[in-house]
């Protein structure tokens, strides 16, 4: 399944990860060749030398009043916090804009989990007076993007996706349906996750924890989508434009190649090609890619199942004006995704 | 919602009320309920024991053990239901692997098995790491996709009570909009202690069954189950001869950005969502015969349901009834839009519209026409499906005959 769009651009984006806040942090690592991966503490596995993407000197308070901060999961608040970066670095002041016309559709990871375990291991531990009746509302996956509108403002569509190492993709293309419907005029996007010592223990318990593979990470990328006639309106700053989505669910049996060919259809034309999820790991996939400038942002700040916004962010910060970039991601057992881009110029074309 | 009619051209249902849509359809008709003592867990700690589980199930009934030590019991739920719809519709024959995709919405998804595992981490035992497998809600979808070998668009949108009827919306847009041939949409969710405590611990739950827009409601009691629909564009469904109970119309969807768990007091963003519904689908609200509600029985929630209500239908809110199925099937949570979606194409086709059950006497806030008499008779051809959710989701569905 191919869509091509002709209307929508990319006036924002922000990120927050173990290399910092910000873009620039996870640049700098991909320009040196460097990372923010850090020891997992033997403890958890009783081993050496595994890394993850780790998001250290967060502080949510520096984004939110603390009272807030206490009452959001970790995924929240980096979704608030990142969310409220995009919209300054496109320039939205919301207070501009009717609140019904901008809306939010994040890729979700492992939000909620973490409080789903602590909230249950109150239970187990103690019983109903173990219970924490206000960590329950977030247990749900929702949480970041409901806790990200409520913040901001904004009532426009909202929804979020999970579906692998595709989730902020399948999170950023239904975004795109909800612009080109025009069902809003501003849609953030993007994923968030986060990691916690116990993923740890149940992915080692999975045999999902190997020194050879690429470590887990967490944090949020945010990008935010206009309308092409609603970013001329308020000359907004245009940092990329959406050109194409490619979705490909599962590989049928025998006719691989055919979804391979779909996936990778416009690389040839693209300067840049950023990895994520598993891409990278895929043989498939690297073949019909070898030769061009690629980035796997995985490697630098670790990969989870809602790194596809930070990805997607680096790609367009890094193209010039008018090149062509292209954005792959992949699950193990799909989906897979394929987002097309062109690099916009700081000022309205 | 633009572009080509959107049928729906098979349906499953696995849920409390009955493990597939004729015994669903009779339980629909003559108000039998699926809420009833609980034994999945254990129960006694809390306030509520009831609950709407799907009693006497066996996963040996539908799978090879091998494949049902690999799926929770939400993904169970899912892969059944799916295969109902699927077969009733026998529209997989019809189209290419990558033609045909999956949307669905997922709530607490493999938290039943995944408790079993943190319990035994927290005593020290090693319980098996398989138990963790399906604890994204993603699961489902991986597993429906491959068993059915649906390789087109696979997505499961997770926006806890409201999921599944997003998931449905566009899952109808794919195939309205021709990016999709053939869609499966629906949802899955299963009781868990993580939920039944949630809610008891917020004070939520009715000890008794609930009572959708009675007084003295306490409300909500929780279920389990899964639905599915087949979507198709119209012309396609009519040139392979398919069965076409209805359509998907058209929905909306929006965050109220108010609060965690509380809705808007005036159910105006409700309301909003509502008319863009009606808008989307291209239809009038006079055309609109009655209204499956997210009426969950909780006090504040069904006030403000009836308010948002007001403002939709204005003078002509007494003739059009808002039912909640949610009496029957207990509050299936991520499975629940889906559940209702296909309650309302059943009831239409049926020419009735439900009874809410339970009834407990007149709430003067809730000062609309609910059926808590007895289902009716109705040759309404449109209804809305309602869902809301934690957060402030909303999400609201026009479907037709």
């Amino acid at each position: 399944m191919k869509t091509t769009f002709t209307n929508i651009v990319i006036s924002g984006s922000s990120a927050i990860s173990a290399a910092g806040t910000g873009l620039v942090p996870i640049q700098e690592l991909l320009r040196s060749g460097g990372d923010a991966l850090s020891e997992i503490p033997f403890e958890l596995l009783s081993a050496e030398g595994f890394r993850w993407g780790k998001v250290n000197g967060f502080k949510a308070s520096e984004f939110m009043s603390p009272m807030k901060a206490r009452k959001m999961d970790r995924c929240s608040q980096f979704a608030v916090s990142a969310a409220g970066l995009a919209l300054k670095d496109a320039g939205i002041d919301l207070k501009q804009f009717a609140p019904e016309r901008v809306g939010i559709v994040l890729g979700s990871g492992f939000c909620g989990v973490s409080n789903s375990a602590e909230f249950l291991s109150g239970y187990f531990n103690s019983g109903v007076e173990g219970l924490i009746p206000m960590i329950f509302p977030n247990t749900v996956p929702n949480a970041p993007a409901s806790y990200a509108s409520i913040e901001h403002g904004f009532q426009g569509p909202n929804a979020t996706l999970v579906q692998r190492f595709c989730s902020a993709e399948s999170a950023f293309m239904l975004a795109c349906r909800y612009i080109e419907e025009g069902r809003a005029d501003i849609m953030l996007t993007g994923g968030t996750d986060e990691l916690i010592p116990l993923m740890i223990t149940a992915f080692a318990a999975m045999g999902q924890m190997k020194r050879s593979s690429a470590p887990f990470g967490e944090g949020a990328g945010i990008i935010v989508l206009e309308s092409a006639e609603h970013a001329a309106r308020r000359q907004a700053p245009v940092k990329g434009v959406v050109e194409s989505i490619t979705s490909i669910g599962m590989l049928a049996a025998g006719r691989e190649d055919e979804a391979f060919e779909l996936l990778t259809d416009g690389v040839d034309a693209s300067s840049l090609v950023t990895l994520s999820g598993t891409a990278a790991d895929m043989p498939a996939i690297l073949e019909r890619i070898s030769g061009r400038p690629m980035i796997d942002t995985g490697r630098a700040i670790g990969r989870s199942l809602a790194m596809g916004g930070s990805s997607l962010a680096i790609l367009l910060a890094s193209l010039a004006a008018g090149q062509q970039g292209y954005h792959l991601a992949a699950s193990p057992e799909g989906p897979y995704f394929a987002i097309g881009v062109r690099g916009g110029s700081s000022v309205q074309p | 919602m633009s572009g080509k009619r959107v049928v729906i051209t098979g349906m499953g249902m696995f849920c409390g009320a009955g493990k597939d849509v004729t015994e669903f359809t009779d339980a629909l008709c003559t108000g039998r309920s699926g809420i009833q003592p609980l034994d999945l867990f254990d129960v006694s700690p809390f306030v509520s024991h009831i609950g709407s589980q799907i009693k006497e199930y066996d996963p040996l009934d539908y799978f090879e053990p091998r494949v049902a030590r690999r799926l929770s019991r939400t993904d169970q739920f899912g892969v059944i239901a799916a295969g109902q719809a699927l077969q009733d519709s026998g529209a997989a024959s019809s189209y290419s692997p990558y033609e045909m995709g999956v949307s669905m919405g997922g709530g607490a998804a493999g938290m039943f098995q995944g408790e079993i595992w943190l319990k035994g981490l927290l005593e020290g035992k090693n319980e098996r790491p398989s138990l963790l497998h399906g604890i994204l809600p993603d699961q489902t979808a991986t597993d429906i996709a491959r068993i059915y070998q649906l390789c087109g668009y696979q997505g499961t949108v997770t926006t806890a009570c409201s999921s599944s009827a997003t998931a449905i919306g566009w899952a109808a847009d794919l195939v309205a909009s021709g990016r999709q041939k053939m869609m499966l949409a629906g949802g899955a969710d299963t009781l868990s202690i993580l939920t039944f405590a949630g809610f008891n611990s917020l004070r939520v739950v009715d000890p008794n069954p609930c009572a959708p827009f009675s007084l003295g409601r306490q409300g909500i009691s929780l279920g389990e189950g899964a639905a599915f629909v087949v979507l198709e564009r119209e012309e396609d469904a009519l040139a392979r001869g398919a069965r076409i109970y209805g359509a998907v119309l058209g929905y909306a969807l929006a965050g109220e950005a108010h609060h965690m768990t509380a809705p808007d007091p005036g159910g105006r963003v409700a309301a909003r969502v509502m008319r863009e519904a009606l808008l989307q689908a291209d239809v009038d609200p006079a055309r609109v015969g009655w209204v499956n509600a997210h009426g969950t029985g909780t006090p504040l929630n069904d006030v403000v349901e009836s308010n948002a209500m007001k403002l939709v239908f204005g003078e002509r809110v007494p003739q059009v009834p808002l039912v909640s199925t949610k009496a029957m099937t207990g509050h299936c949570l991520g499975a629940a839009g889906a559940i209702e979606a296909v309650a309302t194409i059943i009831a239409l086709n049926r020419g009735i519209i439900p009874q809410t059950l339970n009834f407990r006497g007149r709430d003067p806030e809730c000062d609309l026409e609910y059926c808590h008499a007895g289902s009716r008779l109705s040759d309404c051809r449109v209804a809305m499906s309602n869902s809301f959710a934690f957060g402030g989701n909303i999400t609201s569905m026009v479907l037709s005959l």
